[in-house]
């Protein structure tokens, strides 16, 4: 049993997500505890992946086929586990992530959820051209920690501001941390607008959350 | 002029030609648009959904309609310009969100840096029309900055400038509004003044406000750069010859669709492909990867026929310095010298197209100045080889005090506008570097401009048009 967390470990590590579909679709098959095979397999993998991109040693793909895989193998397991009954364990955080409304831009909204994938966090990525609305639906649904937005264009900043404006309306801006980013943004125009956080890169984003969340 | 050099064989162009039609015809490109759609329906395509699949005969026989070249019209007519063949036209960056200052700090742009590059364009030598969006006026409204640009650029220079690619409501704006400057939309519908930047949306797609503009600058007989940014390793594969393919194939649809609407509309072939840092993800232009992209472009839109667009004064640095410096020559002299045509972004870019430097505008200019010095190449004749002068002096002697030398160094040395040539000790006294001179002669310049009159009839209906579309 041992020897299939240490294989699903490395298969998110190796970023292969047919082999971390078998080995997921074996635990179930083999009905071996899913929380085990998220704790020692999954996570330990991600966490190898997350460490080697800070130290240098990989790059891009790397971590994103590997939070690609992690997503293959919660998509099956976490089912199992809530049939079951059980708990999956705590996350770090659980972030929402979507691109606004009007923007359908999402390079950088993807390597942004990678990355929160890869230092452990749960992410939720609802896709581009979101309503504020239906991030705040989602945050709700999930429990989330934070919602962040993305938008590339100068003409699709607002709808940043509209996700928070949405907030305020509904009485919800204590319940979430927002995060915004993209080209075209600034700390400054996070600070206008009222965003909790703003980053320039994906990992100064995980760096923002890291601090943020600890408090 | 020096010829052009190709960094492709004839083979190798055919064989990225080849893959792009694979492309269009087995996998299909999405048009989120239906007027499009109806348009390649109507060619008789099969269209499914928002995909359509192209043929080989429809791609190469719509290709073949579009013009070599063709002239863009400017309100002085001096400064009209031959868009193809063995021209090059240099401009402003387009599109930066925000503004890099020479002191580091960097700030959103308005409608009066818009205002000051437009002049700066104006006044210089080696820009040859003021481009478009040549600052994103953040004070403004996003609903009628484009009117605000437009007219800035026609009121602050007479060079040509570009139309707005914001969806089709607001390229009809920019065709009205060049229409009242150039006395009708039957005259520009001849004579083409706008010129509007068509972006695709990589992988193989297009989007509902690029291709309504698209269609109307079409239907009204405007010019269009049909471009892609292929960000290879992230929008497209981590292949040169792949990300020209599928660059290729998508600029090939821009193009066949404007002569489906309106054969013989003057197309631009335009590529700024370049790369997705490995390690941050974000685009990289200031590398030798996108300097290849750059001179292949060139190469392929030959093949086609038609005029090319790529390259500029390309970086990733933040601020005007050694890297700003050495990436945009790499880039803007690879354009030049392989033959790009239209070459958006020569002047002020820095920060991979997020920012604008008036520094750095100055020193692009002087760049630009610098290639088309070198693009000029050699002078054969009696004052070229200058053999009488030569044979005056003879052995041991110098030159300097030679009749030939006081007339022939002005047509044949470049006199710098910026690089500085002093000796050690006499710029020790100010000690500045290229960023402060830069600085403080960007605001002589702008101090120095008088715009060109514009007609008072004309632009009280400009604004009048502006009024009431506010």
């Amino acid at each position: 049993m041992n020897e299939l967390f240490s294989e699903l470990k490395q298969a998110i590590i190796d970023g292969d997500e047919d082999i971390v579909e078998e080995l997921s679709q074996k635990v179930i098959d083999e009905s071996i505890n899913p929380v085990d095979a998220v704790q020692e397999g999954l996570i330990k993998g991600i966490e190898v992946v997350g460490e080697l991109w800070k130290a240098g040693e990989v790059f891009l793909p790397d971590v994103m086929m590997s939070a690609e895989a992690m997503k293959v193998g919660l998509g099956l397991l976490e089912p199992e586990i809530a049939k079951l009954g059980m708990s999956e364990g705590e996350s770090k955080g659980k972030i929402v992530l979507g691109t606004v409304e009007g923007d359908i831009h999402d390079i950088g909204k993807n390597i942004t959820g990678a990355m929160f994938t890869a230092a452990g966090y749960k992410v939720f990525d609802i896709g581009t051209d979101i309503k504020a609305e239906d991030f705040v639906l989602k945050a709700q649904e999930v429990g989330a920690d934070i919602i962040g937005a993305s938008a590339l264009l100068t003409t699709t900043m607002s709808a940043q501001k509209q996700i928070i404006d949405y907030l305020i309306e509904h009485n919800l801006k204590d319940q979430f941390k927002v995060f915004i980013g993209g080209g075209p943004t600034s700390q400054a125009y996070a600070d206008e607008i009222g965003a909790d956080g703003w980053a320039e890169s994906a990992d100064e984003a995980v760096a923002l959350a890291d601090r943020m969340l600890a408090k | 002029m020096l010829p052009k050099y190709n960094v492709l064989t004839e083979e190798q162009v055919l064989i990225i030609h080849n893959e792009s039609i694979k492309i269009l015809e087995e996998i299909g490109m999405d048009f989120e648009y239906e007027p499009a759609l109806k348009v390649f329906r109507d060619q008789g395509l099969k269209v499914e959904g928002n995909r359509v699949h192209f043929t080989r005969e429809f791609i190469e026989g719509k290709v073949k309609l579009a013009p070599a070249e063709f002239t863009l019209h400017a309100r002085n007519p001096e400064h009209n310009l031959v868009c193809g063949g063995e021209n090059i036209i240099y401009m402003p960056g387009y599109g930066a969100p925000f503004i890099q200052l020479a002191d580091g700090t960097r700030r959103k742009s308005t409608m009066q840096d818009y205002e000051n590059i437009v002049k700066l364009a104006g006044a210089s030598k080696n820009l040859h029309m003021t481009g478009g969006t040549v600052a994103e006026p953040q004070d403004i409204p996003d609903e009628i900055r484009h009117l605000k640009m437009i007219y800035s650029s026609i009121k602050n220079s007479d060079k040509c400038f570009m139309g707005s690619a914001e969806g089709r409501e607001r390229a009809q704006d920019s065709i009205e509004m060049a229409a009242l400057l150039f006395g009708g939309k039957d005259v520009i519908k001849e004579k083409p003044v706008l010129i509007s930047l068509i972006n695709s949306l990589t992988p193989l797609k297009f989007d509902e406000r690029m291709l309504g503009a698209l269609m109307a600058y079409a239907e009204a007989g405007q010019a269009v750069v049909v471009a892609s940014l292929v960000m290879a390793g992230s929008t497209g594969p981590a292949a040169l010859v792949g990300t020209l393919a599928l660059q290729n194939a998508e600029v090939l649809a821009g193009i066949a669709l404007a002569q489906s609407i309106n054969p013989g509309t003057p197309v631009v072939y335009g590529s700024t492909s370049a790369l997705s840092d490995m390690r941050t993800g974000s685009l990289s232009i200031g590398s030798p990867e996108t300097a290849l992209f750059i001179s292949a472009s060139a190469q392929i839109a030959r093949f086609y026929g038609v005029p090319s667009r790529s390259g500029g004064g390309l970086n990733d640095s933040k601020i005007v310095d050694a890297q700003a410096g050495y990436e945009s020559m790499m880039t803007l002299m690879a354009a030049s010298v392989t033959g790009i045509n239209f070459v958006l972004h020569t002047a002020g870019i820095l920060q991979y197209f997020m920012a604008i430097s008036y520094e750095k505008f100055m020193m692009d200019d002087e760049m630009a100045g610098m290639l088309l010095h070198y693009l000029k190449g050699f002078n054969f004749d009696e004052d070229g080889l200058a053999y009488d002068a030569i044979a005056k002096v003879g052995p041991g002697g110098h030159f300097l005090t030679q009749k030939h030398t006081r007339k022939n160094h002005k047509k044949e040395f470049r006199t710098p506008q910026l690089s500085d040539r002093a000796a050690f000790d006499a710029w020790s006294k100010e000690k500045l570097d290229t960023n402060q001179r830069a600085h403080k002669q960007w605001q002589e310049v702008l101090a120095n401009y008088v715009p060109p009159a514009l007609d008072e009839n004309i632009d009280k209906k400009l604004l009048e048009f502006i009024a009431q579309r506010s």
